[in-house]
């Protein structure tokens, strides 16, 4: 039970690794490898860290590149009888709301048959702020401003 | 720019050719209408778009989303996303759109944009994010749409055979003409909502989005923890369309990793909580209906 708690507590995901690589002792690239990975070997991911994520693998514990680290497909994770969803599996717990039941989803056919809604739109107006407001609540939440870079599309193209 | 574009024109037809390097030397919207006027087909008057035009466009397309799902009304939770997203805006290249964020009430789990600075991110999305900087990854992604023009463009190619004129008065006077031209766009925009952008255009968006967000004071690595978690659900019906319209999660993680490789390492940040929003009531939308209520709670 204590377990189960600490579980949901911290939602442990499983994963897979995306490309064979190393399991490394520390979260940096040039850190001491625990083990070798293989592509779609099965994880468990125990913390996200920035770049890394920590994971457990085959028993050993360690850090993957977080971009190495693809969720296990529904399929394996989701029971057989309906139970609460993926979604709500996958959230972590501090949004925890249950899933409102009646309310319509997004298809394709809802799309097509859609007659845009204008009263809705005129309130989505009334939403909007200004960049000053945004500035401050930006201030206020002592969010950093960085210059950076837009990336190329290639590898090392720095 | 303007030799390229006579050679385009050119290439055309030539009948268009002297009317179109007119106008070409007429800076401004009044030089921009003319050009759409004389446009050869409607796909035509996308090809330089101006600001005015586009936001026109962008509010008959959010039109379509929120006429399938209505806006949360939960005042809170608006105001977060609106204040979020204008601060990644504001670290975007078009800084001074009239930017508009808004969460639609749907459990589907889908993120759209809409030229002119339209964002709509569904509930169902909202919800799965378990970090304000994965929140700011998915509005950074459709921030890069925009910005990018890619809605715009991929409705010049959607119109190019349409050979139906009008395109001022539907931004201006509205009119018969102006009301075929909206029914066109409109439904053009159903068909980019259903069948996706191009794939390289989400490729594109993902590494802006990092950057966007990276520059606002966000985990750029936000992002990625989105493409993992939509990388689990392929068979959950929620996700259906923005499978559809998306290329595969891991693929997108995989361009992501070539194109950031260990360059934004430095950039990571930990990640905050997305904030609590139980804590305020979602009863303050409507005061005219509650009074009773609300002069309640104050006491």
């Amino acid at each position: 039970m204590l377990a189960m708690l600490a579980g949901a507590a911290n939602a442990a995901e499983k994963g897979q690794i995306i490309r064979a690589g190393e399991l490394y002792a520390q979260p940096f690239i040039d850190a001491v490898s625990a083990a070798k990975l293989t592509a779609s070997q099965p994880v468990t991911i125990i913390e996200r860290r920035g770049a890394w994520a920590n994971v457990q693998a085959s028993g050993k514990t360690g850090w993957v590149r977080l971009l190495n680290v693809r969720l296990e497909p529904a399929i394996a994770s989701s029971k057989p009888s309906s139970g609460p969803g993926l979604s709500s599996l996958l959230r972590s717990g501090s949004m925890g709301q249950t899933v409102t039941t009646g309310v319509k989803g997004m298809s394709e056919e809802q799309i097509r048959a859609s007659t845009p809604n204008y009263t809705e739109l005129a309130m989505l107006d009334t939403l909007a702020v200004d960049g000053t407001t945004a500035r401050a609540a930006a201030a206020n939440r002592k969010l950093i401003e960085r210059p950076v870079d837009y990336l190329d599309k290639k590898k090392g193209g720095k | 720019m303007r030799i390229g574009r006579l050679l385009r024109v050119a290439l055309a037809g030539c009948a268009i050719a002297v009317p179109a390097a007119t106008t070409a030397q007429l800076p401004g919207i009044g030089g921009l209408i003319k050009g759409a006027k004389n446009a050869k087909n409607l796909g035509d008057s996308f090809r330089k778009i101006s600001e005015p035009e586009e936001i026109k466009i962008g509010a008959d397309l959010a039109g379509i989303i929120l006429g399938v799902a209505p806006l949360l009304k939960y005042p809170a939770k608006q105001r977060y996303i609106n204040n979020l997203g204008r601060w990644l805006a504001l670290h975007s290249d078009r800084p001074d759109l009239p930017w508009k964020f808004g969460i639609v009430d749907t459990n589907d789990v889908n993120a759209f944009s809409m030229p002119g600075g339209y964002v709509l991110v569904t509930r169902g999305m909202f919800e799965l994010m378990r970090s304000e900087s994965e929140l700011a990854g998915v509005l950074a992604h459709e921030i890069a749409h925009v910005v990018r023009k890619d809605h715009i463009g991929a409705l010049q190619a959607a119109l190019r055979n349409s050979a139906m004129t009008g395109f001022s008065d539907y931004v201006s006077v509205g009119g018969q003409a102006g009301s075929l031209v909206k029914t066109a766009v409109v439904n053009a925009g159903k068909d980019i909502f259903t069948r996706g952008l191009n794939k390289n255009d989400e490729f594109d968006a993902d590494r802006m989005a990092v950057v966007i967000a990276a520059r606002s004071g966000f985990s750029p690595f936000g992002m990625v923890g989105v493409l993992q978690t939509l990388s689990a659900s392929p068979d959950e019906k929620g996700f259906a369309l923005l499978y559809k319209t998306h290329p595969l999660p891991v693929e997108r993680i995989e361009r992501l990793d070539r194109a950031m490789g260990t360059k934004m390492d430095a950039l990571a940040l930990a990640d905050v909580a997305l904030p609590n929003f139980t804590v305020a009531p979602p009863a303050v939308t409507t005061p005219a209906t509650t009074p009773r209520k609300k002069a309640k709670r104050k006491r």
